[in-house]
């Protein structure tokens, strides 16, 4: 009974996209980054910390590749010749209501560089100017160009850190999701080695130790365990908050309503980069944006008829079936 | 009863006494019954406890015996150890004297992941004036009037890992279940809490590990998936 059950579903489980997937899902949670709007603040990184129990592990720790980061905020330096914006009388917002328009940006570049106000380079002891703030030409990184990518489990529908488990620790769940099962989990980190996105964190340590010192334990969430050494984690789409939203629809006989509820990351997002809901519903905010992008769930290189549009998936062409769709950065020209 | 050890006499239970084991050695005192003698007794016995087993089933109109429509309950027996609790509470006298409903008290078992213990408070809607004289309602008055909470001791406690909510289960099995009353709400909570009826305080006497509830969730079609409970 339980051995034809569980081959039974382990085959259904176990499709791949190239054999039709599977779908027999009640949800299809997915997430939409529009990076346009992410200002690289973290808080999704903070409020995820805060949200899943994940331990701050240190700097030397972190230096050696441990940190426990679910969700991260990627740093790219990929405009360095960009240039502040700096107001002058040619392109302030007065010039413009006359009826001169500002420059484009490109005039900005380092062939015709913005005119360096003055004072705009003196600094105070701590590197801060009254004036101009932290911008100026000392500083470690550049100050303009860069761009931010926020990275959280991607919920392949066709997760490569799925098959390569030897226990079933990891598997897909009816809602789309790429489920990690921390009791069933051995450690043999066979899925982080296998993920092209580098979004699985092992327990190098038992971090609960000494990770909340003695007031700061009564911050733990207790709807999610406090994960021990020799385990590995990951972004749920905090399925904790899917578990307690279908437990209200259900209870009241209907479905879980768009917008009901929102991960740690969405919730906390100061500018709304981020958007999550369930793609099967479509009056969903996320299914609307999939289609606008006219990004597909399922092929592995997306054929738009608008090539305009700023809709993809991270490293798709693995044909791993991301449920995240992040929008193209467009800068001003 | 050959070769085997009878808890009853404390004897090896053969015809022929048998050699001293691990499982009478060191106990002390044996008693040495004839073994026609003592066959007797343990028949009587026996008679005796189905007896007395089998009286509330017969006072309840057989009521107990009708079981829950719609459901197979959970196998599974687990000899918990006896908690010791601030005051010792009769489940007994509530609901089997007094009929007293489960959800009466446990009042968050239809609306919430936990039953809920009920607040001093609710004890004292009654208790302010029903059985003031007897000593256990006296030790209640005196926390109420100290305005101290009864530290309550846990018995049935699932692991942090696992995810149970009480209000689902009750759904499936009393709400939604049809020719299923809730007047008779005991009979689905004794699947994991056991009959009530006979215990003063309450006592763990259903394993509550995964096998458990697997067991349950296939024969009644629960949901199969890891992280419907595992978080």
């Amino acid at each position: 009974m339980s051995i034809t059950n569980l081959i039974n579903d382990w085959s259904r489980y176990r499709k791949g996209a190239e054999e039709g997937g599977f779908h027999e899902y009640e949800h299809q949670w997915a997430m939409v980054v529009d990076l346009n709007k992410c200002i690289g603040c973290n808080a999704c990184s903070v409020a995820c910390y805060a949200e899943n129990n994940l331990p701050v592990v240190g700097e030397t720790r972190f230096a050696k590749n441990q940190g426990m980061h679910w969700m991260r905020v990627e740093r790219f330096w990929d405009e360095p010749d960009l240039q502040p914006y700096v107001a002058t009388a040619s392109n302030s917002l007065d010039a413009w209501i006359e009826g001169n328009p500002p420059a484009p940006r490109s005039a900005l570049k380092p062939s015709n560089p913005a005119p360096i106000a003055e004072g705009m380079l003196e600094r105070d002891g701590k590197g801060f100017n009254e004036q101009f703030g932290f911008h100026g030409t000392k500083s470690e990184y550049q100050d303009f160009g860069g761009s931010f990518l926020p990275m959280m489990c991607q919920q392949c529908h066709s997760a490569t850190c799925e098959p390569v488990c030897p226990v079933a620790a990891t598997y897909h769940t009816p809602d789309g999701l790429n489920a990690q099962v921390y009791n069933r989990c051995i450690g043999s980190r066979y899925c982080s080695n296998n993920c092209p996105y580098r979004l699985r964190f092992f327990n190098f340590w038992s971090y609960y130790e000494d990770a909340w010192p003695e007031p700061l334990h009564m911050q733990l969430n207790p709807d999610l365990t406090v994960r021990d050494k020799g385990v590995m984690e990951k972004c749920t789409f905090c399925v904790h908050r899917i578990r307690v939203v279908k437990d209200e629809a259900r209870m009241e006989n209907r479905k879980v309503k768009d917008g009901e509820f929102a991960t740690a990351c969405v919730q906390s997002c100061p500018t709304s980069a981020l958007v999550f809901g369930d793609k099967m519903d479509p009056d969903s905010q996320v299914a609307k944006l999939w289609n606008a992008h006219q990004v597909k769930q399922g092929p592995y290189k997306q054929t738009k008829e608008n090539k305009e549009l700023r809709g993809y998936r991270i490293l798709e062409g693995l044909n791993t079936d991301p449920s995240v769709m992040y929008l193209e950065r467009v800068r001003e020209v | 009863m050959s070769g085997g050890y009878c808890f009853l006499f404390r004897q090896a239970s053969s015809v022929a006494p048998v050699p001293v084991t691990w499982a009478h050695r060191g106990r002390g005192v044996h008693y040495f019954v004839t073994p026609l003698l003592s066959r007797v007794i343990t028949f009587a016995l026996v008679l005796a406890s189905l007896l007395v087993l089998a009286l509330p089933a017969w006072a309840e109109n057989g009521a107990t015996t009708k079981g829950v429509p719609n459901v197979v309950p959970p196998k599974g027996e687990h000899a918990g150890k006896h908690v010791e609790q601030p005051i010792e509470f009769p489940h007994d006298i509530h609901t089997k004297v007094n009929g007293i409903n489960c959800m009466y008290c446990h009042t968050y078992a239809r609306r919430s992941k936990v039953a809920g213990i009920p607040p001093t408070s609710k004890c004292m809607g009654c208790h302010s004036m029903i059985a003031t004289d007897k000593p256990r309602i006296k030790q209640l008055t005196e926390y109420w009037e100290k305005r101290e909470p009864v530290k309550w001791k846990k018995v049935h406690d699932v692991p942090d890992f696992v995810h149970f909510t009480h209000e689902k289960h009750l759904k499936r099995f009393v709400f939604d279940n049809e020719g299923m009353s809730v007047d008779r709400v005991s009979e689905v909570c004794a699947f994991c809490h056991g009959d009530l009826k006979q215990m003063t305080v309450a006592n763990k006497v259903k394993p509550l590990n995964m096998g458990f509830c697997v067991r349950c969730h296939e024969a009644n079609k629960g949901p199969f998936d890891c992280w419907k409970c595992h978080k």
